[in-house]
């Protein structure tokens, strides 16, 4: 599959996650320009963030899927008052989204956004960053450049 | 077992500065503690030695005292025979100081439970704070690193409120004029100086759509609460309100689901823990004269108010707006001022949110007093409203 669009970022990432050797495949693959999470294989729910238990049928047959690469807008807001490590950044646009295989989550918003674009189509990107990288989305009617 | 619960005592100091020293000497959370005990003791009419147990509100990360709750017992040299504890449930901890109070008497265990709370915080600058607060309201692997700060979470509702219910945003900024309103009224109050409706559109912004005066502020607090069996209230010779009825409901969520087309404005465990509250006292939401809702920004009261029923969904706003939740109106919401205006040190904001019930049931809010009846509700939450906790209280004079 194509990798996803990719973002250079400045510096590293301001509050970096841990990764475990469980959810090591979900960054690896992102480093590579893929989306991925767990399908439940037992009533077929994918969940996100990744995890090693079925939230929805307690089922541990658990694989990995690529997830879509996009989706709609459900919200967003602007932070102008940030915690130290971001202060660098504010504002900055973080958002909800609707992914088209029926994921819901939380991610930056890249380029612009405004209050019309809810419910409007977003494309999935690759934040990469001098220490690895993050996901993040925006508008597919603007421009990626933040 | 299974014995009602009443307040027969309270103390609190105003909503404010107090960690942030004016004087150069520190203001420690267990002196300031001492004052509030004292002040609701004497109000129960009780002595050191009626004490059987102690349930404090955990302090929050910027308090230096660890095991605050077997440290503040020992400070006030309580002996206790049912439980001394500390517990933790984010907005809700000081619900849960309460309702652990409420539980002991209940089942027997106690018949005089102190409920007690110190949340300092103001020391500690925010950005600081917001470093320590973003490990709290996510997922810190998968949502943290994005920087999404408490507020943000509302904020994303009140954008989406705006934009599905098409409501202008001076409509659910009128919230906040309201609750101030309210806290001018009130002497436990942080914020007191009456706002317009063009200072809170023109504040600015902290977490779009919101604006300074829709966010709360930094704030310490300190309550304490005198809980006691039936028997001995009614003994006491004193007026107490008396806890009729309790539900919770958490929906195994942690501030998302990650379920696509989920509605994130129906706050439906507010829903289902004040049905469950209303029952177990055998009253309706009609028999409720005013309404504490724990809520840290505008749009968190609107959908509260929502969720329990008192407008249809997408009019809470408007129907706030048209003055229907003032102290005055139909049904009265958070007329201490609210999270926005009386003030929110997290931790402590529900034991707060229970004496203003007291005071309203009881008829002794003053100024601020709601028109009707003994009976009050008093709903806090964690999360984003993924859990809901309420009581339902009935002054007895």
């Amino acid at each position: 599959m194509t990798p996803l669009p990719e973002l250079r970022m400045t510096g590293a990432r301001p509050f970096p996650p841990r990764v475990s050797a469980f959810t090591r495949p979900f960054w690896d693959a992102l480093e590579a320009g893929t989306m991925r999470s767990t399908r439940c294989e037992d009533c077929a729910l994918i969940g996100f963030p990744p995890r090693n238990l079925c939230r929805g049928c307690w089922s541990r047959r658990l694989a990995w899927t690529d997830l879509a690469r996009g989706g709609v807008l459900y919200s967003f807001t602007r932070v102008h008052v940030a915690p130290a490590a971001f202060r660098a950044d504010a504002p900055y646009a973080i958002g909800l989204v609707d992914l088209d295989d029926g994921v819901r989550l939380m991610c930056r918003m890249m380029g612009a956004v405004e209050p019309a674009d809810i419910g409007s189509r977003v494309a999935m990107l690759v934040l990469r960053y001098d220490d690895g990288a993050l996901f993040g989305a925006r508008m597919t009617h603007s421009s990626p450049t933040s | 077992m299974n014995r009602r619960a009443a307040i027969l005592g309270w103390g609190a100091v105003p909503v404010g500065t107090w960690q942030k020293s004016v004087t150069g000497d520190a203001v420690l959370e267990h002196e300031l503690a001492v004052e509030v005990v004292l002040d609701a003791m004497t109000m129960a009419g009780l002595g050191r030695a009626s004490i059987d147990g102690v349930a404090v509100a955990h302090p929050g990360d910027h308090t230096k005292q660890g095991y605050f709750h077997t440290f503040l017992t020992a400070h006030l040299g309580i002996r206790a025979n049912a439980t001394v504890v500390q517990v933790l449930g984010n907005g809700m901890t000081g619900g849960h100081a309460f309702d652990t109070a409420v539980h002991q008497v209940a089942s027997g265990q106690a018949d005089c439970m102190l409920a007690v709370g110190v949340h300092f915080e103001t020391a500690v600058p925010t950005a600081r704070h917001l470093d320590y607060s973003i490990r709290l309201t996510g997922d810190v692997d998968f949502q943290s690193v994005f920087g999404a700060v408490p507020i943000a979470w509302y904020a994303m509702d009140a954008q989406r409120y705006l934009h599905e219910h098409r409501v202008p945003r001076a409509v659910l900024a009128s919230v906040a004029v309201k609750n101030r309103e309210h806290a001018r009224l009130n002497p436990l109050a942080q914020y007191r100086t009456p706002i317009t409706l063009d200072e809170v559109l023109a504040a600015r912004p902290i977490v779009e759509p919101l604006g300074l005066l829709e966010v709360p502020g930094r704030a310490d607090g300190a309550v304490a609460l005198v809980v006691v069996s039936e028997d001995v209230a009614r003994a006491s010779g004193r007026p107490y309100v008396l806890v009729r009825g309790r539900g919770f409901e958490h929906e195994g969520l942690h501030q998302l689901s990650d379920r696509a087309g989920t509605d994130a404005l129906d706050y439906g465990t507010l829903r289902l823990a004040s049905r469950r509250a209303l029952e177990s006292a055998g009253l309706a939401l009609a028999d409720m004269s005013a309404f504490q809702l724990y809520a840290p920004c505008t749009i968190v009261e609107v959908l509260a108010t929502e969720a329990l029923g008192l407008f249809p969904r997408g009019e809470g706003a408007a129907a706030a707006a048209d003055g229907r939740t003032r102290a005055d109106g139909t049904y009265p919401v958070n007329t201490c001022g609210g999270c926005l205006s009386r003030g929110h040190p997290p931790e402590v904001a529900p034991l707060y949110d229970v004496v203003e019930a007291v005071l309203q049931a009881s008829g002794r809010a003053g100024p601020r007093q709601a028109a009707r009846g003994p009976f009050t509700m008093t709903v806090c939450e964690l999360g984003k409203y993924n859990a809901a906790l309420v009581h339902v209280l009935e002054a007895v004079s």
